[in-house]
């Protein structure tokens, strides 16, 4: 018979007459406990030896354990501190503490423990201990030195002690092995130990060789070296982790160009034309020929907005308005263009009431590089159309949108946006820091900006900086490491996965 | 945004609530949008809020707000005005490009330095917004008492002063914070103030001046001159603006005005006499909208008494009638100084805040439509799922570059037809030369990481799927846009076959057929390059990266690469 060699080793050291226990067939084997009990299993499965299993239970001072067995149990300390000062008598608490030498949580421990165990009582600040008292009786103080010295305590006492958090008990399997009559016939007819192999190989597995090997242990624990795989950027797994939620919520995605008109980035959304952020300062002008072709009758209803206002009571800007300029093409420095493009009908046809769309894009502005700003950025925006809109929807659609990345107690700060009315500037609660955060601005689109492209409904909407929402969840402080050249492809590579 | 000073002081004493708290005042602004973000070193609030409110830019503005919140004030208040004794002639020769000019006399007014400090900043905080940086409208305001009016007429008993054009050398004045006599050209070039607001005029044949009997006192919209310069001592005030749009700066008149009111001031009416007739300022006319019940719940999403709209509206500092019939309609009278009120719903909006927008309950829209993504974003993501598989780290790098990162540094040049090559869509007035660009190809940034990461743990095997464009006069942008799939593989060992093999597995993925014909770029070395033809197409470029690329981004080990156009994969 062929047997692994740590089976052939406990199956030698076995006996049929006596129980071996496995600490002692580990020891005549000279190999490791678990591999013994590993080997008396797989030898019991094989009908060669029996295995018998007993629980002991381990009982082991804890630290305070020991040190009470070195020092004495505090309530003892305060009673013979109580005894040496007042003979009997009632003395201040504070001399006796003072005497007994005890300080920080054990005076509290001595004292409930004096007043349990009866060695006396307290009265208005002093101490009174029983001078009828054995102190060196205490059945406690005993079971510890009799544990420290690794005698048997009665279990009365043990309990005692474990409910003082004094001693850890565990409970401990004893296995312990005897040769069955197939183990003896066995050995007698003579058992060889198998080979040991390194690697399995494929002629092991067809030649049908790997019966009758042993497998080398390895160090389970040791580290392995170390294997990179590739993963998403984790801005792009946050933008579809807002995709996801967007489409779940019934929002379609718009898609358009980066390079575009003024007249779709800016004047469709009734931005004067001398709006601060539509100086050469704020966009990326593009040095291109104008847009040639924009719809003519959109162009004019959009410039009659801007002068004359829309509706009976309407009143444009008193700003210039330049169709040349409304053509010049710039970097878009928002997404809403792509929503201008959609709500006239320009990319998908006419749109009917009800409609939700988003976009999870960049856009660019000409603003300082700083931690928290960069060139480029992406923007969620999303709108909803429909017949009748009220303020309450755009809460509630918001709401509803940040509660999927943890952000809660959402608060609508009036705010003023040349193109929608009224308009809010969103914060919410940090999921960490429960901090009060700007996390976007919303409003309902203005009649100037709906009533030009032939939208008659209402129709809300929002944007937000992505990144501040990937700072936000991450913590991130510097949003140069991840997006753009500068990227640390460490930081890149251990970042965890968004769940 | 702006962000106006305002000594908590000045509110109890304008508002008459002294017993207020700073904490109480932080609370109320807060409700009226006034943002506080600080103290300055001599304990005036910071407060910042939208610019569409400019009649609150200064103390005066806020206390009349927050007496309409408290309910102290109700509707619409219009200061008393005295009539004309001044003119201001608007002569022929005035520049064409700032036509416009308005103005007021202010008598009796009590300016302390707390009052003082406060019209300045006002003056300054209209510049910078209605204004647009002293552009469209400029405020000059001088002490009466310096200024000798012209007898207009024997028949009249009026003053006037005069705007008009002159030649940028023709006559001196002593600007303020200067003490010598200067030309209005020679103040663009030699004074402080003079110089930061050339751009303004400098182009004009004839400079904006204005002059009173003694002489040209005030050279707008640059710099007023020393001799009618304000100060604690000053009672009676002439305020002119000169500007390109009439309405902006009757409406910044009309701030000033109301805020001087609040102190005490008495208003004196000016008459500007123009070409075509003859128009008194300032114009507290006050302008009405009308807007229905049925608007105002459907926007605020609740039903409202008439009584408590008409409230909201009186609070909010407007007056209102209510028009009964068929369906209520308000009519809403605006007071002169709000210069935010373009559309009824702006009323709507007033209506909301004073009501407090939080008070309302949220509630999720009950409208059903169909989500889904856009067919080019599934594709892109298809494809970088794909590349992850491969072990490529997704990347994600500007869109913007420099032109020598994007074609010197990697060996091309634009307006050639290989990948990459095509001309660049400039930025007019780039912010850093790091970024006058949108990158034509992705490479250049990949190779960017590389060269900032060499201290980072090889193999580096990176991809990005990103946006890339160039100029192309067909499209109607005017710039070609496309997605390319680009990816690097940078190890000690690296090949051609390495790019090649993760190239057709991508390929395979997507069931499209790649073939690799030979071909030259000049980012890549001869004889290891080949086009990416996908489905019969030259859509992109393969191969090992040149030394010459590689050397000049610091690298010291081989890379493979390919890029090429994502709607191959549709």
């Amino acid at each position: 018979m062929r047997l692994p060699e740590s089976q052939v080793a406990v199956l030698n050291a076995a006996s049929a007459t006596d129980e071996r226990t496995i600490a002692q067939l580990a020891e005549a084997t000279d190999l490791k406990p678990e591999t013994v009990t590993g080997a008396a299993f797989d030898l019991r499965d094989e009908g060669l030896v029996s295995v018998t299993e007993t629980v002991e239970e381990d009982v082991e001072l804890t630290d305070e354990g020991v040190e009470y067995a070195d020092d004495g149990l505090p309530e003892l300390r305060l009673y013979r501190a109580a005894m040496d000062v007042g003979d009997g008598d009632a003395v201040p608490m504070g001399q006796v503490i003072g005497a007994s030498a005890l300080g920080g949580p054990q005076v509290d421990i001595a004292l409930s423990n004096f007043a349990r165990k009866g060695y006396g009582h307290i009265d208005s600040g002093e101490l009174v201990p029983d001078s009828d008292v054995d102190a060196d009786a205490d059945d406690e103080a005993a079971a510890l030195a009799a544990l420290a010295a690794g005698d048997h305590v009665d279990a009365d006492v043990l309990d005692q002690l474990e409910s003082r958090n004094l001693v850890v008990r565990r409970e401990r399997t004893i296995r312990a092995v005897t040769l069955t009559d197939e183990g003896v016939t066995a050995l007698m007819e003579g058992v060889e130990a198998a080979e040991t192999v390194d690697r399995l190989t494929p002629e092991m597995l067809t030649s049908g060789e790997w019966e009758d090997v042993e497998f080398t242990e390895y160090n389970v624990e040791a580290d392995a070296p170390e294997v990179r795989g590739g993963k998403k950027h984790i801005l792009r797994q946050t933008a579809d982790r807002v995709k996801d939620v967007l489409v779940g919520m019934g929002f379609a995605e718009m898609e358009g160009p980066h390079a575009d008109a003024d007249f779709w980035i800016n004047d469709c959304l009734f931005m004067p034309q001398d709006h601060p952020a539509r100086t050469h300062w704020d966009r990326f002008a593009l040095d291109v020929p104008p847009m040639e072709d924009i719809p003519e009758d959109l162009i004019d209803r959009v410039r009659d907005a801007h002068l004359n206002g829309v509706g009976d009571d309407g009143d444009g800007y008193h700003s210039p308005w330049s169709e040349d300029f409304a053509r010049a093409i710039a970097l878009r420095g928002h997404t809403t263009s792509l929503s201008m493009r959609y709500l006239s009908g320009h990319e998908v046809g006419e749109l009917e009431p009800p409609q939700r769309y988003f976009s999870v894009e960049k856009v660019y502005r000409n603003d300082t590089l700083d931690p928290t700003h960069l060139l480029e950025f992406y923007q969620i925006e999303g709108w909803v159309m429909a017949e009748d809109l009220s303020v309450r929807d755009l809460m509630g659609t918001f709401e509803e949108f940040y509660s999927h990345f943890g952000i809660t107690d959402i608060q609508f700060k009036p705010h003023y946006n040349p193109y929608t009315e009224p308009s809010f500037e969103l914060f919410g609660r940090h999921p960490e820091t429960g901090e009060l955060i700007e996390i976007g601005n919303s409003g309902m689109f203005r009649e100037e900006v709906l009533r030009p492209l032939g939208v008659e409904c209402d129709v809300m909407a929002w944007g937000l900086a992505l990144e501040r929402l990937l700072m936000l969840m991450y913590g991130f402080d510097d949003i140069r490491d991840v997006h753009g050249t500068m990227c640390d492809l460490d930081l890149l590579r251990e970042t965890e996965v968004l769940k | 945004m702006p962000v106006v000073d305002v000594q908590p002081d000045e509110l109890r004493r304008l508002t008459g609530h002294e017993e207020k708290s700073d904490e109480e005042f932080k609370d109320d602004l807060f409700a009226l949008g006034l943002e506080f973000e600080g103290v300055t070193d001599d304990g005036a609030f910071q407060l910042e809020f939208g610019p569409d409110r400019l009649d609150r830019l200064s103390v005066e503005g806020v206390a009349r707000s927050l007496r309409y919140q408290y309910g102290d004030a109700r509707g619409v208040s219009v200061p008393k005005t005295n009539d004309p004794d001044w003119t201001i002639v608007v002569d022929e020769s005035v520049p064409d490009e700032r036509p416009y000019v308005t103005g007021a006399v202010i008598r009796g007014v009590d300016l302390d330095d707390a009052a003082l400090d406060s019209l300045i900043q006002l003056q300054e905080k209209l510049h910078a917004t209605m204004g647009r940086k002293r552009a469209k409208g400029a405020i000059g305001i001088h002490d009466l008492t310096m200024l000798k009016g012209d007898v207009l007429s024997e028949q009249s008993t009026g003053n006037s002063i005069t705007y008009k054009g002159i030649e940028p050398d023709g006559d001196t004045f002593v600007a303020l914070d200067s003490n010598e006599e200067l030309t209005p050209g020679e103040v663009l070039e030699q004074h402080a103030t003079g110089r930061k607001y050339a751009d303004l005029v400098s182009e004009y044949d004839r400079y904006p001046a204005i002059y009173d009997e003694i002489g040209l006192f005030s050279f707008p919209p640059v710099i007023n001159g020393q001799r009618t310069e304000v100060s604690t001592e000053s009672r009676d005030l002439f305020v002119e603006l000169t500007g390109t749009d009439q309405w902006t700066i009757d409406r910044m008149c009309n701030i000033i005005c109301y805020a001087l009111a609040a102190r005490g001031a008495t208003i004196e009416q000016v008459e500007v006499q123009y070409d075509e007739g003859t128009v008194v300022k300032p114009d507290f006319d006050v302008e009405t909208k009308h807007v229905s019940h049925d608007r105002i719940e459907s926007i605020l999403g609740i039903e409202l008494e008439m009584d408590e709209v008409i409230n909201l509206f009186e609070r909010s500092g407007l007056g209102v009638e209510a028009e009964l019939g068929e369906e209520t309609v308000y009519e809403v009278s605006i007071p002169p100084y709000r210069v935010d009120v373009l559309h009824p719903l702006d009323l709507v909006d007033d209506v909301g805040r004073a009501y407090g927008f939080n008070e309302l309950e949220p509630r999720y829209p009950d409208v059903g439509t169909v989500g889904q993504r856009h067919e080019r974003s599934r594709l892109e993501d298809a494809a970088r799922t794909s590349l992850v598989g491969l072990g490529f780290e997704d990347m994600l790098n500007f869109h913007m570059i420099s032109e020598e990162e994007n074609y010197e540094r990697m060996g091309i040049e634009p307006g050639a037809d290989y990948l990459g090559g095509g001309e660049p869509a400039s930025i007019t007035e780039p912010y850093s030369e790091d970024y006058t660009m949108l990158r034509t190809w992705v490479l250049p940034s990949l190779s960017m990481v590389l060269e900032n990461n060499t201290h980072r743990a090889y193999p580096q095997d990176l991809a990005e799927i990103g946006h890339v464009a160039h100029e192309d006069d067909s499209e109607n942008t005017r710039v070609a846009e496309a997605r390319h799939v680009a990816a690097v593989v940078a190890r000690h060992d690296a090949t051609y076959e390495d790019a090649k093999a993760r190239l057709a597995t991508l390929c395979r993925d997507f069931d499209v057929e790649l073939e690799t014909p030979a071909t030259e770029h000049p980012s890549f070395i001869p004889g290891r390059t080949a086009a990416v033809v996908i489905d019969g197409e030259d859509v992109g470029i393969v191969g090992e990266i040149h030394p010459k690329v590689l050397v000049e981004h610091d690298l010291e080990l081989p890379v493979a690469a390919f890029e090429f156009d994502l709607s191959a994969l549709q």
